[in-house]
């Protein structure tokens, strides 16, 4: 059983560093004013613990801007723009043509990484009438951090074109190795039909695919392979309709949908997720030549080597989740009046299916009010959850549940309300954002191009067998 | 005082009294204590900081070296105990910089790299950026006393290559 007082706790943790604080505060003060400081452990009076600062310098700095008189050394200020934010880097290459040379410098763009990838990101999307916004905030939240704001990149897409809604039954969308991937995007305002795009939710540079003539409902992947480094799209066919699984390579040369194959018969009932280089979702093969005792199947698909495995199941899967490089699967059953059971699968070997398997109880009253979903896992092991709705009237959480303490942390992100009107938003939140300025500044892999629609609809062209 | 304890002079002359090791905290001053250099009763000279900077320091390393003994110590702590000792350090961490100015925060940088103290860097080099990561070029040029060296048409063509960072 989970007990939970750490909030309750961390409240009082923080009026007392506050106080403690304020010694170091007057500590600092009385040195500066030149007394002289020996001792320094000593010399505290414990009635001097009531003197807070009301309004501390870095606030104020915000509003006007301060002068600083010291001279910083060049690797100094290398190390300081290799702790910001992408799109501060971005802006600061326009300080002056000294500051361009050390953002741009490949030395840089890998110090810049390293830091990053050790300050993974929260990512949070937004959807509001076919148009997207991306926040993110970095993932790791100290205790005294109760409420962050979430920093905006942008809107998408630009130009007054639209994105499906996410209650379309052919919406997908995908976030893989700092990419994102859409479908689809209306180009102009009367467009019907839509194309795939990714984009990056840091630029909003984007490249929208060639249109795939879909006959029926059908789902698209968006994955990623880390040892060729390349991005690459994926469409299943509705098992019953004329449609073909289709594949698409991105970054290198033409973009050209492929036909690839399947062999099992399958209907798709989830999101899918890549995780170190294989793209997984949830498919149901009921009643698609048979009934089964395990009817649900975990498809797993190499991205690299462009191969499918099946994992077969009897219980439906509620979310797939990276678990710190593997897949995690949720199962949320075991429903009691003030309590569910949330079960975490991790997969250890695909070829073996060895699985590792925990269970959790999460209590109604440690949430705001619905049990939020489950986004992934930190590098230390916390479980993120997160709300899947923005709404005016409420407070927007992220929690961190910490399984081996049984602790949960929760974090209010502010900021969304300024970006949009709607009442209510469709969130998706993804966890690992880490941030590359060479994806940054690759102009040259996403640049908007136009295909003609249904350039590929000429089937022959691959002289393949069919499937059946 | 005990015989672990150095002197440390800043550059405008106040003496500071610090546990070795705290003052190990500083590669530099640890070199120093290595190779014997430092007289029992003599303080170091430390020429490139000022008093009530070398204040901040020792009150950094001080923290620091109090937590790092207590590890020792308790080397059966259990994990939570663990866990709430390093929020605790995040916290004082986030609190100490809390209270200093940019300017301040740039002269602690400076002594951090002179005296090498590489975790005190990564915590100042970090809130440095949590401050200025808002700021416009403009303002950082006048923080920083930089000239814009860049003709009307080269900034507004870099200004156009990165116009997303400017939404």
């Amino acid at each position: 059983m989970v007990s939970i007082f750490s909030l309750a706790q961390n409240v009082i943790n923080l009026s007392l560093v506050q106080k403690l604080h304020a010694t170091s505060v007057w500590l600092w003060k009385s040195l500066s004013s030149g007394g002289s400081p020996t001792a320094l452990n000593e010399t505290v009076p414990a009635f001097n613990i009531s003197l807070t600062t009301k309004e501390s310098p870095c606030v104020r700095s915000a509003n006007e801007t301060i002068m600083i008189s010291v001279s910083i050394p060049n690797e100094l200020i290398l190390e300081v723009l290799s702790r910001l934010p992408a799109k501060s880097v971005a802006r600061f290459s326009c300080v002056s043509k000294l500051w361009a040379s050390i953002v741009y410098r490949p030395y840089f763009t890998e110090l810049f990484l390293t830091r990053s990838s050790a300050r993974p990101r929260l990512l949070f999307a937004l959807e509001e009438d076919g148009v997207w916004s991306f926040f993110s905030l970095p993932q790791h939240q100290n205790l005294w951090s109760h409420v962050v704001t979430a920093d905006f990149h942008m809107k998408f897409p630009p130009d007054n074109m639209r994105i499906y809604s996410h209650r379309d039954r052919q919406f997908s969308c995908g976030y893989a190795s700092g990419l994102f991937y859409l479908y689809a995007m209306l180009i102009k305002k009367e467009d019907y039909n839509g194309v795939p795009v990714i984009c990056n939710p840091n630029t909003g540079r984007y490249v929208n695919l060639p249109y795939l003539y879909r006959f029926r409902q059908c789902y698209s992947f968006f994955g990623f392979d880390p040892i060729d480094k390349q991005f690459k799209v994926l469409f299943m066919a509705y098992p019953s309709s004329p449609d073909r699984n289709k594949i698409l390579t991105f970054g290198t040369g033409e973009l050209r949908w492929r036909r690839i194959k399947c062999s099992i018969k399958h209907e798709i009932v989830s999101e899918g997720i890549c995780v170190n280089g294989i793209l997984y979702y949830l498919g149901d093969r009921d009643g698609w030549g048979g009934f089964y005792e395990e009817r649900y199947v975990i498809v797993c698909f190499d991205v690299r080597y462009e191969k499918f495995k099946f994992i077969y199941l009897a219980t439906f899967v509620d979310r797939f989740i990276n678990y710190k490089g593997k897949l995690g699967v949720i199962f949320n059953d075991h429903y009691t009046k003030d309590a569910k059971e949330l079960r975490l699968w991790v997969l250890e070997d695909v070829e073996k299916q060895e699985w590792t398997k925990y269970a959790y109880t999460l209590r109604y009253d440690q949430f705001f009010s619905r049990i939020p979903f489950v986004v992934g896992v930190t590098a230390m092991g916390e479980i993120v959850l997160s709300m899947g709705e923005y709404t005016r009237e409420e407070p927007f959480y992220v929690y961190y549940f910490n399984p081996e303490r049984n602790t949960i942390q929760r974090v209010e992100i502010q900021g969304f309300g300024e970006y949009h009107k709607a009442f209510r938003n469709h969130v998706y939140t993804f966890v690992d954002h880490i941030e590359d300025l060479n994806y940054v500044n690759d102009a040259k892999l996403l640049q908007p191009r136009i295909y003609a629609p249904k350039e590929e609809e000429e089937e022959s062209e691959e002289g393949e067998e069919e499937e059946e | 005082m005990s015989s672990n304890m150095i002197m440390l002079k800043s550059s405008d002359g106040a003496s500071f009294e610090i546990e070795e090791a705290a003052a190990r905290k500083s590669k530099i001053i640890a070199n120093m204590i290595e190779v014997e250099c430092v007289d029992e009763d003599k303080a170091i000279p430390l020429q490139n900081v000022t008093g009530n900077i070398l204040a901040l320091v020792i009150e950094y390393c001080n923290k620091h070296i109090v937590d790092d003994d207590d590890d020792v110590a308790t080397e059966e702590a259990s994990e939570e105990e663990e866990e709430a000792k390093k929020k605790k350090v995040d916290d004082w961490e986030a609190e100490f910089m809390n209270s200093m100015s940019l300017e301040t925060m740039f002269e602690l940088l400076l002594a951090a790299n002179y005296l090498n103290i590489k975790s005190l860097i990564d915590l100042v080099c970090q809130t440095i950026a949590n401050n200025i990561k808002d700021k416009t070029p403009e303002e950082v040029r006048k923080i920083f006393s930089i000239e814009n060296d860049f003709t009307p048409e080269e900034e507004e063509e870099i200004r156009k290559e990165n116009a997303w960072a400017f939404g």
